[in-house]
């Protein structure tokens, strides 16, 4: 029997002849465009189903008229939109946005699929700061507790990304370097926070763990604007490091050997991933899971280019947030369970669904 | 073009792996076989050749420094291919070369781009490959998505660490002979880093064996591969006999003992 070798075997794919590589490639990449303008659709829409549902359900309908023209409706569901349920919802995609944006980048640097924004201890460092105000009362120039909370929180996100920016540097920033000291910083975080929870009484313990469930509860327009704009200025830089990054995904030699300064790139992106992480936790608190997911289900649908994976991921990001933001509405009926409890609940079946129907795909 | 290294030295943090390597000018066109036994410094040289690692010492290329080369500079002279396959990913052939053209080559519109990648696909015979991911590819076929990522680049100096490793022979020979057109046609130098001395012999102009202990020899095949050269360098019997064509092979008999070495 002669024996066949493996692009021998794939003749029966051939392109026909008149056809070329490039035309078919911009087919392919016709297909992205349309997964990525679907995902985009489905985060809109699962916005609107978020302010409509709540203790007291509103039609879809209605949520449009009352966006596109408040004036069409009755001043008591013109309250529940604008004042509750529209930063509520609006919190949940661009905080949904950030995760899963940073997520996308950090799985990139350190190659490494089970990383999220909160396997280098950043997310630990901002329950850290926030445990602190909650647990000894800190005034700070005279600020009140709610603008003192998310401070203390963002900073303390801002100085352990820099901790193990500059620790990491001084060893060259490879993927090794960089996990360790994150790890050990995580870990040491993590039992500063519960020594905090033991000295603490029994109100401020009863505070942080809320914190560290996480809660949309917190969210009004302001803030949302702010978790946006930090939004708005770190996407198109990570889109400007896109060929870059999907490069680096092919391997770290061969980035290199095309020119790709890595380390460099490394230490950019946990400084973007940091900003993203701290903006987003500030105000709501810890959410897993969503930096963890959100780029898988991106991955399965557009692939490993970053161009769409980016994008995609903040957008998987928004969606999955909203609708765990759904669940936690409508689970308990008459009761908002905190949203950073419901998102592995919502997120897994998806995820799971996705895998399905990516091997059902592969095996046909 | 030619590529001239002097008192070269390169190695990791404090341990040289090789030290004050001088070679004689290599000419443009010429296809060189870097052979050498495990942990000698082949990948250490295209490595540091490629400004992947530091070195002191001198290494020109068309009559410039390649050490005082940018990186976006050097990255249009010289393709290198790691030893490592490209990881097994979902991102599909087309655009793994597609954004090394887009790194590398930015001078080249559009359409340049697009020509050079439906060329090199036919080329190495992959273009069937160009919509499928790496993550549902074979290693030989990784392998071969990384060799076009470096010739789609069409640089004059091709650095190439083991391209054949995870080929079976057809496509060793194709990799071997889409090499040997490339540095024919485009007078482009190629280093190869490879252990099979048969594909050595019977397509490079030169050989450069690495021997433990520093020492480097550069000439044709038939100067360099002797029995006496391959028992030194691989402590191993060999033999150099002609096939029915007329073509040297290569036939190792049997490992030397230590005491022989």
């Amino acid at each position: 029997m002669s024996s066949v070798s493996p692009a021998q075997m794939t003749k029966l794919g051939d392109s026909a002849p008149h056809t070329t590589l490039a035309s078919e490639y911009r087919r392919f990449v016709l297909r992205r465009v349309v997964c990525l303008v679907a995902l985009a659709v489905v985060a809109v829409v699962a916005l609107l189903v978020n302010i409509a549902s709540g203790p007291s359900m509103l039609g879809l309908a209605d949520v449009v008229h009352g966006l596109l023209n408040p004036e069409s409706i009755d001043a008591g569901t013109r309250v529940i939109i604008e004042d509750i349920r529209l930063p509520y919802a609006l919190m949940a995609v661009v905080v949904g946005a950030c995760l899963g944006l940073a997520g996308a980048e950090m799985q990139t640097v350190l190659n490494n699929p089970l990383a999220s924004p909160f396997t280098l201890g950043v997310g630990a460092a901002a329950t850290l700061g926030a445990s602190l105000v909650i647990a000894f009362n800190i005034s700070f120039l005279g600020l009140a507790a709610h603008i003192l909370l998310p401070l203390s929180a963002f900073v303390f996100a801002a100085v352990a990304s820099l901790l193990i920016l500059i620790l990491s540097r001084s060893l060259g920033a490879s993927v090794h370097a960089v996990v360790l000291f994150g790890i050990a910083l995580l870990f040491g975080i993590n039992a500063v926070v519960g020594l905090i929870q033991f000295v603490a009484d029994a109100e401020s313990v009863q505070q942080i763990v809320f914190w560290t469930m996480g809660s949309l509860a917190r969210a009004s327009l302001d803030k949302v604007l702010i978790v946006a704009l930090v939004l708005a200025i770190c996407l198109p830089f990570s889109l400007r490091n896109a060929w870059a990054m999907t490069l680096l995904r092919s391997g770290e030699e061969q980035a290199r050997s095309l020119g790709i300064r890595v380390e460099r790139l490394r230490l950019t992106v946990l400084m973007r991933v940091s900003l993203l992480t701290a903006a987003a936790m500030c105000f709501v608190g810890e959410i897993g899971f969503i930096g963890l997911v959100a780029p898988h289900i991106a991955r399965l649908m557009l692939g490993e280019d970053h161009q769409f994976l980016l994008p995609g991921s903040a957008l998987a990001g928004a969606v999955l947030l909203s609708l765990s933001s759904i669940a936690s509405k409508l689970l308990v009926p008459g009761v908002v369970l905190p949203v950073g409890i419901v998102t592995a609940l919502v997120g897994i079946p998806l995820f799971i669904l996705l895998i399905i129907g990516r091997s059902r795909r592969v095996a046909l | 073009m030619t590529l001239k290294l002097e008192s070269v030295t390169a190695g990791y943090r404090n341990r040289a792996v090789f030290s004050n390597l001088s070679l004689p000018e290599i000419p443009a066109g010429a296809l060189v076989a870097v052979i050498g036994p495990n942990a000698v410094g082949k990948s250490t040289l295209l490595k540091s050749i490629a400004g992947l690692l530091p070195i002191s010492g001198t290494m020109t290329f068309a009559g410039e420094n390649l050490a005082g080369l940018t990186s976006h500079q050097r990255t249009r002279r010289v393709g290198y291919l790691p030893q490592p396959l490209p990881q097994a990913i979902p991102l599909v052939a087309y655009e793994t070369v597609f954004s090394a053209c887009r790194s590398a080559r930015g001078d080249w519109s559009r359409e340049e781009t697009e020509q050079a990648i439906e060329e090199v696909f036919d080329t190495l015979g992959i273009r069937q490959l160009a919509l499928r991911r790496l993550s549902e590819m074979s290693g030989g076929q990784r392998q071969m998505v990384g060799l076009a990522q470096v010739l789609v680049r069409q640089t004059p100096l091709m650095l190439l660490d083991e391209p054949t490793s995870a080929l079976d022979l057809h496509w060793q020979l194709n990799v071997l002979n889409a090499v040997r057109d490339a540095t024919t046609h485009a007078k482009s130098i190629a280093l190869v880093a490879c252990h099979d001395l048969n594909l050595a012999l019977r397509y490079c102009d030169q050989v450069l064996v690495l021997s433990p202990g520093g020492q480097a020899v550069l000439g044709t095949p038939e100067q360099v591969l002797t029995p006496e050269l391959l028992a030194r360098t691989y402590g191993i019997e060999a033999r150099i006999e002609r096939c029915s064509q007329g073509q040297p092979i290569v036939l190792a008999d049997r490992p030397l003992p230590a005491s022989v070495r």
